[in-house]
This record gives C-alpha cells, structure tokens and sequence, in this order.
C-alpha cells in the first residue's frame, strides 16, 4: 500500500505556494528582477554595446538648438533609445546606468529604514512607558518635518563640513549623504505601524505564557514576536523601495541629488519633461520604464503580502 | 561711476531666468541693496542680428510728436500679460528693466529713450527741450523744459519739480534707484552730505533761474551726464504730490502722470488698468506714440503661461503682448513655426554673459589664454538651447546695444567655436605650468551642472586639473563678489546701465575699484586701463567715447581676463490683433509704440 508521506508544510512554504499561483505576481517579480540584474550588469551591457554613459557620442548630430533629429529623438541601430538633447549623450546607457544609480540608493535606503524602523519600533512597543512616548514624540516630529525642504538645507552643510574648499564634492559624499537623509526622514512609517504590531502582540497569551515560563526579553523578542513581524516587514519594504526611486528621482531635479556626471533615472525623466513638445522618445524610455518598475514592484509587493497573509488581503 | 546694476543670470532648468539686479555699492556710494524682480532675458531667430545702433540724438530730435508708425491706430485698449507686478513706479525707485518699461508710459524724465523706425535707438529730450547743454566739458549741465509739458492735474511741469524731484533722490526713503548723479551734485558720501529734500534744505548744485530752466553744477565733470539722466530713476514727480513723505508707498503704486497715460486702478500682484491722461500733448512728446486708449496689466502669469496662451491666441489674448520673454520649454517650437514667428517680438537685450577669470589667482597670462582656448563655447551654446536660448555667441564684453560696439575676436572665439584644444596644450606647454588646477564655481541649478560637465571635460583634455565646486544659485553673487571666493573662473553677466560704454567697462574692470564686493569681478588690475578709462571719461564727443570705450573693452580681452560667452537676446509673440516691436533699449516688448490693430 503506497502512502502518501504525510509531511506539514512550513508557513514559509505555505506563503511560497501561495504566491506561486498568483500569475500577476510571478510576472511582476521576474520584471523587478530583469530590473534588478540590469542594474548589476550595467558595466557588461555597456561593453556588449560598445558605449559608455559618459562621452557625448551623438553631440555632432544635435541641430543648433541642441536637439536630436526628430521624431524619433535619434534612433538608430548605433543610439536604440536616441540621443540625449543638449549634451549628446547616448540615452540607452543612460538609462541603463541610471536604473543602476537609483536602485542602488533606493536599496540601501529601504534596508536603512526598514533596519531603524524595526529596531526602534519594537523597542518603543516591547518596552513602552517613557521610551515608548519619546520615540513616538520623534515619530511626530520627524513627520511633520518637510523632508525635501530638509534634503535641500541639508546637502550644502554636510559638504561644507566635510569638503576641503579647494577640492570638488566627491559623488559618494553626495551618494552617503543621500542615503543617510533618506533613512533619517523615512523610517518614522515603518516604526509606528511595527510599534502597535509589536504592542498588541505584547499582551498576548504566548508572549506571556514566556515571560511566567522565565525567558529573557532578548529571547522574547527575537523568537516570540520577530517571526511574527516578518509578515508586515516584508509587505513594508516593498511598499517603501518603489516610493524611494520616485523621492530619489524628485531629488536630482531639485538640484541636491548626484551631479549630471552620474547617469540618474529620475533626472532623465525630470529632464524629459522639459523636451518633450520635441523630443518625445527622450521623456518616453525612462518615463515608461520607471512606471513599470513601479507598478511591477507594487503588484508584486501586493502578491507578497496576499501570500504571507491571505487574511488581510483580497480573496485569492 | 562706481555703483552699477547686474543681472542674476540664473540658469535653471534649460533656459535662463533673470531674476533682477542687484547694485553693488563702491568707493563711497550706497550700501549694495539687492531688488528682486524676475526681468527677461530670451532668444532671436538664428542667424538673425538686428543690429540697432544706440546713440546720442540731437535737438531736433527730442521734439514731438512721436514717429508714426506706418499702419498704426488709434484707440482701443493694449493687454500685457506679465509674471509679477512692478515692484516699483516711483521713478526714485525704478532701476529694473520691466518697472522702467511701465514707467515710461506714465513718467517722463529729462532725457529719455526714443526708438527709429530702422530700430536705432536715440537718446532724447524727453521732458527737456533738447539733449542739455554744457560748456565746461560736462561740469555744468542746463536743460530747458518744454512748453505745454503738464501733470494730469493740469499743472505745468516747472524747473522746482525737477529740483525737488533730485533733492529727493537723498531721502532714505528712496533706496532702490540708480545712485550716480546723487553723488555726482555732491562732495563725499551723498547719503552723509546731504539729508534729503524731506529734512527742508536744499540742494544748492541744482538751480532753478527761472521756472523753465534747470542747472546741474556738478562736482566733477561727466560728459555722459545726460545719457545717465535717461535713466527711469531719473524721472521727475510733481512736488505738489510728494511733499509728503508718509504716502510715498501709495506714490509707489500710483504715481501722478506727466506721460500718456495715468493709472486708474492698481491692485497689487493682481492687475493695474491705465487710461489717457488729458493733459498729456502728443506735440510736447518724441517718445511715446500712445496708440491705445487703455492699458490692461495682468500680474501672475508665467513665462509658459503667457507663451501658450500667446500661441493659442484666442478671445482676449488676441490684443495681447507679454513682457515675460518666452517660456524656455517653447522656444524650439516657436522659432521651428513660421506662422507663430510672424507674431514675435525679437532682438538683443542690453546683457553680456560672461566667464569671469579670477586674475589674482590665475596670474599667468598663458594659462588665462590657454582657458579661453580650450573654451567649449558652442556645446555651451547648444546645449542652452543655441541662438534662442541663451543668446548670440559673443567675442566682446559691451554688447551689440551699447553705443561704439565693434565685433572683434581676439582670440578666435568665434571662428573656432568648439575650442581648440591643441593650441590649449601648447599655451599650457609654453607657460611653464602644464597641468595648472583651475577652480570652477557654477550654479546649483540644472544647466550650470550641465556646462560644467563641458567645461570639465574641455579642461581635462587641455591638461588642466579641473575641481568643480556648486554653489547656491540664491546667493551666487554674494559668493562670487568677495576677494578670496577661491574660485578661478565662474560666469556673470553685465548690462549697460545708460547709454554709454564707461557702465559697462569701468564697474568690471577698473582696477582701482577692487574691494570687498565690488564688480571687478576679475579682480582685474592693469595701470594702462585704469589710466584708458580716465581717458575715456574725460572725452566729450560720443563718437570718441563709444570708440575709446571698445578699445578698452579690446584692451581687458587681450589680456585674457574674461570669457566672452553671449549676448543675451529676447524673444517673445504677441496677439494676432496687436501690433508691438521689440525695445532696443530694455531688450523687452516695446510698449511705447504698441497699438491695437483691428
């Protein structure tokens, strides 16, 4: 008699399956991967395709105002996506570097904030009483702040600061500093919501069950309520990582972003929108990768946290 | 001639906006005070220069009335549509451009601007019968007013209201206008000196023999003393209207009119309605033609604003003009339309941008050739958007509009517009530092990031070790104008203040003037010029002044210590069923001429 092994399936498992049968999802995480392996093999395409994204290749085409032949914005076999208006440069490493560019921040930033958020969110919600009102009273603080307002006074000081007058501000000064803003400004979210997860959880009978059975809050923390925060963690930072590339993008068009030398996404497109009327091509590539990076990344957040709790979400 | 105005030239997002002038005080004048305005500053169709002359008229051309314009109408009600209010229309308080344009249909002063049908522009007697008379070589000035010359009360202009109205001038309360002649009438600092036609005494360098007569004795001589008179902060008020000082602010925005028009509402930031001034006589006027009987001013409309509403042309916009230059996003499309380019308004504005090269840091002259060598001037000039954009490439520092402009290339600018690295290398090879360190300043803006992407790559490949430094755009002047900025090189930008070369090569390169935010910016200082420029001033024929002043101009550029970059021009539409030229003086639309066409 064959018998169907009878093995229990992990939560993890069980989450894996689920998203397994959501096709949207699968479909939206492969796109953020192509993304994401783009923006590491930036340096092999650029070689593949025999340019790089500093040297103004097509300047000699531009007309006299500065603009690539329309319509198509300079297409060809030697430019795919055209020619950048005003410099010349070639828009495909552009935009490739770019992705590059701003994923990188956008990663760093969200693993910085989801880092700050998790560690000061369940210290407020575990240990409560003052350390709980005062980093709520940050919280506040922090979110009435004007985060762009305070990207732009900021950037100037730190490189004061930091650089010699006689020297040139360093683009990984630029690149730290950014990173650091933007984690400093955009943890507050993650550690409220982390906070009350963590709050309802406190007085729960399993929690308690470890406190009478004598645990330490060390080990209360990261074995009793940690595995059930992964769930809200991971739904986060996908919300998070998408709305960073947009804020990184607004930052470069204000002017306190990385300079022109570095190939930026969200520059292009700030950019794009300037030239648009005629050259449409050049507000177009980024444009439309960047809406479906984002939307790719935001459904398949949606199908991460449907997978990790079918509760909370639609019906699947 | 220590005090003069510049422009912002703030580079933002492709395109320039001028956002005002400030005046740097030196050698004893006022304290430098910053105005804020967004002025203009736009483009003209390639390849086309109209080149108008400004130059000193004669009598006979300051009498009215004003030259027709062929096809013109009267009547009719003319809109402007514009990005901000005048921030000033007490003529002590006007200095920017786009205030001075909206004056002149209200003020009038002694001497003024008047535009020939070939585009050259004079400098008149406006309220004045002629262009004033002087026999010491510009010490003692006499301007006789004209007959039938009134305010909108009706009572004539007199010589005590011409008095007054410079006695004034040295009230605090007037603190935004031009300051020459104040310190011209008077020994020492004029603001020490003198208190002001408020405090009851008068000004005994100005009289008065009889009521239609005025004598200027100045302290020293100023053969250009009527040129600076044309000034709109030149212009004169009623005494009868200003005696008292508490109302200045109503004054401000509602002065009385001696010119066509008087101001019948005006609601800040919002709108200001003019209609005809009944006493105002066409005969008296060379200026003004005052085609329309009405003025509409609409505040808060921006440059984009305005040129697509000026594109699509229809309703009210269809008699309207705009004073805001045109949206940068626009202009390739514009100038690429021939039907849209038959309603443009087009030509130079008074402005030269320019590179500043620091020479007390970069001394040696070989390596300040080598950097104007390298220079990339034309994909500086393409990127900006060509000709339209920024401006003409220019090889001089006196722009096209100021009287004695010649066009020299002293260093092949313009034969050789991408830069010639070789002869870069080579000058570099010859000056002993092959690999000199060049301090770059630019903008925080986008396109000043973008030059110095070019700028650093041309320097690079020259043998120069580039350091960009950004600075902030709101500040640049303030950074830029101290002695130890530590930049080498950085742009600006210059424009005549009246029609006479010394308010443009004195202020910038007149070594004498260096100090602690001063406009010499280069921190240029060569005996032979300075001594050139007091040569200069003492000439009386403006012929020989325009002439002497662009051998200096010659002079400073052969000594490398500035980039010539553009000549900034203006570009704008107008609505099918009105008429405006371009104003060859403001580098603005031209309302004096303007009329309603159907």
């Amino acid at each position: 008699m064959a018998t169907v092994p009878l093995a229990g399936r992990s939560p993890g498992q069980i989450a894996w399956r689920r998203f397994k049968r959501n096709k949207v999802g699968v479909a939206c995480s492969l796109v953020v991967a192509c993304y994401f392996l783009i923006a590491a093999g930036a340096p092999l395409i650029s070689w593949l395709y025999g340019k790089n994204a500093e040297e103004r290749y097509g300047y000699k085409l531009l007309d006299a105002s500065g603009y690539p032949p329309p319509p198509t914005g300079g297409m060809s076999a030697e430019f795919w996506l055209g020619i950048e208006p005003g410099l010349g440069r070639d828009v495909f490493m552009q935009l490739v570097f770019g992705i590059r560019t701003s994923l990188t921040i956008a990663l760093i930033a969200t693993l910085g904030v989801m880092l700050m958020g998790i560690t000061l969110g369940i210290t407020a919600g575990y240990v409560g009483g003052r350390t709980d009102y005062w980093i709520s009273r940050v919280i506040d603080v922090l979110l009435a702040f004007p985060g762009q307002l305070f990207l732009i006074a900021l950037v100037p000081v730190v490189d004061a600061m930091l650089v010699d007058p006689e020297e040139a501000t360093p683009n990984s000064l630029r690149f730290t500093t950014l990173c650091i803003v933007l984690i400093a400004l955009g943890w507050m979210g993650s550690a409220r919501i982390l906070r009350s997860q963590v709050l309802s959880m406190r007085e729960r009978e399993f929690v308690e069950a470890a406190k009478v059975s004598g645990a330490s809050p060390r080990r209360i923390i990261f074995r009793e309520i940690m595995p059930n925060l992964w769930s809200p963690i991971i739904v986060l930072a996908t919300g998070i990582l998408p709305a960073l590339v947009g804020v990184e993008a607004g930052l470069g068009f204000l002017g306190v972003g990385l300079g022109p030398d570095v190939p930026d996404w969200g520059r292009m497109f700030q950019e794009g929108v300037q030239y648009y009327h005629l050259d449409f091509p050049y507000l177009l590539w980024p444009g439309l990768a960047m809406v479906i990076f984002i939307i790719s990344f935001n459904l398949m957040g949606d199908a991460v946290r449907d997978a990790l709790d079918p509760k909370s979400g639609r019906t699947s | 001639m220590t005090v003069n105005r510049r422009a912002l030239a703030v580079l933002a997002a492709g395109a320039l906006v001028l956002t005002g002038c400030a005046k740097g005080g030196a050698g004893g004048s006022a304290p430098g005070q910053a105005s804020q305005s967004p002025s203009v500053a736009m483009p003209t169709q390639a390849g086309e220069s109209k080149q108008a002359k400004v130059k000193a008229g004669t009598p006979q051309d300051s009498q009215g009335p004003a030259i027709e314009v062929p096809g013109s109408k009267k009547g009719g009600t003319v809109r402007v549509i514009a990005s901000s209010d005048f921030s000033h229309l007490d003529p002590g308080q006007i200095y920017v451009s786009n205030n001075a344009q909206a004056s002149e249909l209200i003020n009038r002063g002694l001497m003024g601007y008047k535009q020939l049908r070939n585009g050259d522009v004079l400098v008149v007697g406006d309220l004045s019968a002629d262009t004033g008379t002087t026999t010491d070589g510009g010490k003692t000035w006499t301007f006789k007013l004209k007959d039938g010359v009134k305010w909108e009360d009706g009572e004539p202009v007199t010589s005590e209201d011409v008095k007054w109205s410079f006695e004034r001038l040295y009230d605090p309360i007037i603190n935004q206008g031009p300051t020459y002649v104040q310190q011209w009438l008077v020994d020492g600092d004029y603001r020490k000196t003198y208190p002001g036609a408020y405090s009851g005494k008068r000004l005994d360098t100005i009289e008065t023999p009889d009521a239609k007569t005025v004598v200027f004795n100045l302290k020293s001589a100023h053969p250009d003393f009527n040129m600076a008179l044309a000034m709109s902060g030149y212009g004169i008020v009623p005494k009868k209207h200003t005696m008292d000082k508490s109302k200045q602010k109503d004054y401000d925005k509602k002065p009385v009119a001696s010119g066509p028009y008087r101001v019948v509402s005006h609601i800040g930031d919002k709108s200001m309605d003019l209609e005809r001034n009944p006493h105002w006589d066409p005969a008296t006027d060379p200026i003004r033609n005052a085609y329309p009987d009405k003025w509409r001013f609409e505040f808060g409309v921006t440059a984009q604003q305005s040129t697509d509403r000026l594109i699509a042309d229809s309703g009210d916009d269809q008699t309207t003009i705009s004073i805001n230059g045109l949206g940068s996003e626009r202009i390739p499309e514009v100038v690429a339309d021939g039907e849209l380019m038959k309603r443009s308004i087009s030509g130079y504005t008074p402005f030269t941008d320019y590179w500043v090269i620091n020479t007390s840091r970069v001394k040696n002259p070989k390596v300040r050739e080598a950097l104007i060598k390298a220079w990339p001037i034309e994909a500086i000039h393409k990127l900006s958007g060509g000709d339209a954009g920024w401006g003409h490439r220019a090889s001089t520092m006196m722009s096209p509009t100021v009287p004695g402009f010649r066009k020299f290339d002293v260093w092949g600018q313009l034969d050789n517009p991408e830069g010639d690295i070789e002869a870069a290398k080579k000058l570099l090879a010859e000056s002993g530092e092959p690999n000199p360190t060049i301090v770059y300043a630019y903008g925080s803006t986008p396109l000043p990031g973008k030059v110095a992407l070019l700028v650093q790559e041309a320097l690079t490949k020259a043998g120069f070790k580039y350091v960009g430094k950004k600075i902030d755009s709101g500040t640049w002047y303030d950074s830029v104008g101290q002695l130890d900025n530590g930049f080498d090189v950085f742009r600006s930008g210059w424009a005549a203040d009246w029609a006479d070369g010394s308010t443009v090569m004195a202020p910038l390169f007149d070594g004498r003037l260096i100090a602690e935010g001063s406009t010499n910016y280069s921190q240029f200082n060569d005996p032979a010029v300075n001594s050139a420029i007091d040569e200069a001033n003492k000439l009386t024929d403006p012929e020989a002044r325009g002439e002497a002043w662009s051998k200096i101009d010659e002079q400073v550029i052969k000594q490398a210590a500035v980039i010539p970059g553009f000549y900034l021009t203006y570009l704008d539409l107008r609505g099918s069923k009105v008429w405006a030229e371009m104003d060859n003086w403001w580098g603005s639309t031209n309302l004096k001429t303007a009329f309603v066409a159907e």
